[in-house]
């Protein structure tokens, strides 16, 4: 097995399940009574068949529309939680360029956040300190960096989230939506350091452009309702996603199906 | 810019494997391996994130501290003033609470305050830790966090306070009675075990407390309850024989007990006492792992 050809991330039929439990009530009796046959809460499918496979240093992209399954599914590749049925097989260490900004202390300082925010995604005290610099430079918020984050605009955190998440030399890169807060200046200085990232590391990319999804990756896939609906070159599947956004009504009912 | 192009291959890149919820070993382990790779597990994790324990905790003591001008004074002032309180009001009593005759004006008041001590170290964490995978809900949802490191982080915020209480012991002991009893030395064999017990029942706690809100009023009902069913304000040895027993079953007792027995009275505690309160340690402090891991997947997912 050559390194071109080795699988980082391999999901089979992955379904993952989330307890809705209608009071705490309900909680209590489960951990008590309770059994997997006879439960006290309901099950929401968010993810029910997800097959795929990346390669090293290969692109995905992803598409679906709000509430198919596509955040649940990157969650899982980095970790956050697990998948209740199927398979999941990641190697390599993980950057997850999810929510950006949305785990920061607003009392703390920017430079405190980074302490913590790099240490929250592995890094060891010393690494961070060697590259504070660095960091701070591609966040490019100059004297900001010692003041409190509730200071910041919400651009201004997307930058200092996306310039930790660019320095913990990861393998697999893993981004949500993350690049629509930003300037343009900024987007474009994030889609070039992702594009450097390709040249030896693995991108999952969610997109609803499918502008972006052809600039970055290779290949992609549309998630519907839990499925893989299509996957295959970027061009097609997004032809086809495309076409079915006429088609098909913007379904109220789609959220409560429990 | 990070350079890219010189990244060496990673031959011990971690690898997560997960079939149908459950994480796959490198290969199986039978019962006795899994067993002491449970109890080593509590450790080994908290040494692997341990810059990432101390990078919260430098945060959260700051922030305690950080919009006061007199900082790390009020810690050590509000003990001081209880400490000088009881020995204003109980300086004159020459008994103290176990029948036994105080041998200085201080000791009626270290007596009470070697309680308080341990009793508020335990409150501390037991209010807290019903909402502190709250207060880190945006970590525990957003990130790869690993939660069950929250409540050693509290434990060991809460262990500064616990230690300015201890060292202001001994110092007012010093200062009356110009010498400390020798047993002293023994603190850290008391310590260690009561931090155990505290981070097991934090765990318990917290994992209950992220479910049901009803933990967080349960435990500010019990707690002042508690206080009195506690032998803080007074000894439990001056009890029947009936309730005697019974008071140890507060898991409280042993260690305020020990405590007063090594600064106060300078003896070692009784045998059987520090069996059952090493006992405790250990229960809570792996049953409250075990608890917590049970929870973790669920505990992402509903909070």
């Amino acid at each position: 097995m050559s390194s071109d050809t080795e699988v980082v991330i391999r999901a089979r039929h992955l379904a993952k399940a989330y307890k809705l439990y209608d009071s705490p009530k309900d909680w209590v009796k489960q951990q008590v009574l309770g059994s997997e046959k006879n439960p006290y809460y309901k099950s929401f499918w968010a993810l029910k068949d997800i097959s795929f496979e990346v390669q090293r240093g290969k692109s995905l992209g992803i598409i679906g529309r709000n509430g198919c399954g596509k955040s649940t599914l990157l969650q899982i590749v980095c970790g956050m939680t697990k998948p209740t049925k199927g398979e999941i097989w990641v190697k390599g260490r993980v950057a997850p360029v999810l929510a950006l900004g949305a785990t920061f202390d607003l009392e703390a300082t920017g430079r405190e956040n980074v302490l913590i925010g790099g240490a929250v995604l592995g890094l060891k005290r010393q690494e961070i300190l060697r590259k504070f610099e660095s960091i701070t430079d591609f966040a490019g918020i100059g004297a900001f960096m010692d003041q409190p984050l509730k200071l910041y605009s919400v651009g201004m955190r997307m930058r200092l989230a996306f310039a930790i998440c660019a320095h913990i030399d990861a393998e697999i890169l893993i981004v949500d939506e993350a690049l629509a807060v930003g300037d343009l200046a900024f987007q474009k200085k994030c889609v070039d350091w992702i594009d450097n990232f390709r040249r030896t590391g693995t991108l999952l990319f969610v997109s609803h452009s499918t502008g972006e999804l052809s600039r970055l990756c290779e290949s992609a896939m549309w998630i519907d309702n839990g499925r893989v609906r299509e996957a295959g070159s970027v061009a097609d599947v997004a032809r086809a996603y495309r076409r079915a956004t006429f088609v098909e009504k913007d379904n109220m009912k789609r959220f409560s199906a429990v | 810019m990070v350079n890219l192009n010189n990244r060496q291959e990673l031959p011990d890149a971690p690898v997560m494997h997960i079939v149908d919820g459950k994480a796959v070993e490198p290969r199986d382990y039978n019962w006795l391996e899994r067993f002491v790779r449970f109890l080593l597990r509590p450790f080994v994790e908290a040494w692997h994130h341990r810059d990432l324990i101390a990078a919260i905790l430098r945060r959260e003591l700051r922030e305690r501290f950080s919009g006061s001008m007199a900082g790390w004074v009020w810690a050590v002032v509000a003990p001081l003033i209880s400490l000088v309180t009881y020995t204003l009001v109980f300086g004159g009593s020459s008994t103290l609470p176990n029948k036994t005759q105080s041998s200085s004006s201080i000791d009626y008041a270290l007596f009470i305050f070697g309680g308080l001590v341990a009793f508020n170290f335990f409150t501390e964490m037991a209010y807290r830790a019903p909402s502190l995978l709250h207060e880190y809900a945006h970590y525990i949802k957003q990130t790869m966090f690993p939660a069950e490191m929250l409540p050693i982080i509290s434990t060991l915020r809460a262990t500064t306070y616990a230690s300015i209480g201890l060292a202001l012991m001994l110092v007012c002991q010093l200062a009356f009675t110009g010498t400390l009893h020798w047993t002293v030395l023994l603190l850290p064999l008391w310590f260690i075990p009561f931090l155990m017990f505290l981070i097991g029942i934090t765990w318990l706690l917290s994992a209950m407390g992220a479910f049901t809100r009803d933990t967080a009023y349960l435990m500010m009902t019990i707690a002042p309850v508690l206080m009195f069913a506690t032998p803080v304000f007074f000894s439990h040895e001056t009890l029947g024989p009936t309730w005697y027993l019974l008071m140890y079953a507060n898991v409280l007792t042993g260690f305020i007990e020990t405590i007063r027995d090594l600064v106060v009275f300078g003896k070692i505690p009784a045998g059987l006492v520090i069996a059952w309160t090493m006992f405790i340690s250990l229960f809570f402090f792996w049953f409250g792992y075990w608890f917590f891991r049970r929870q973790q997947d669920a505990i992402a997912d509903v909070i």
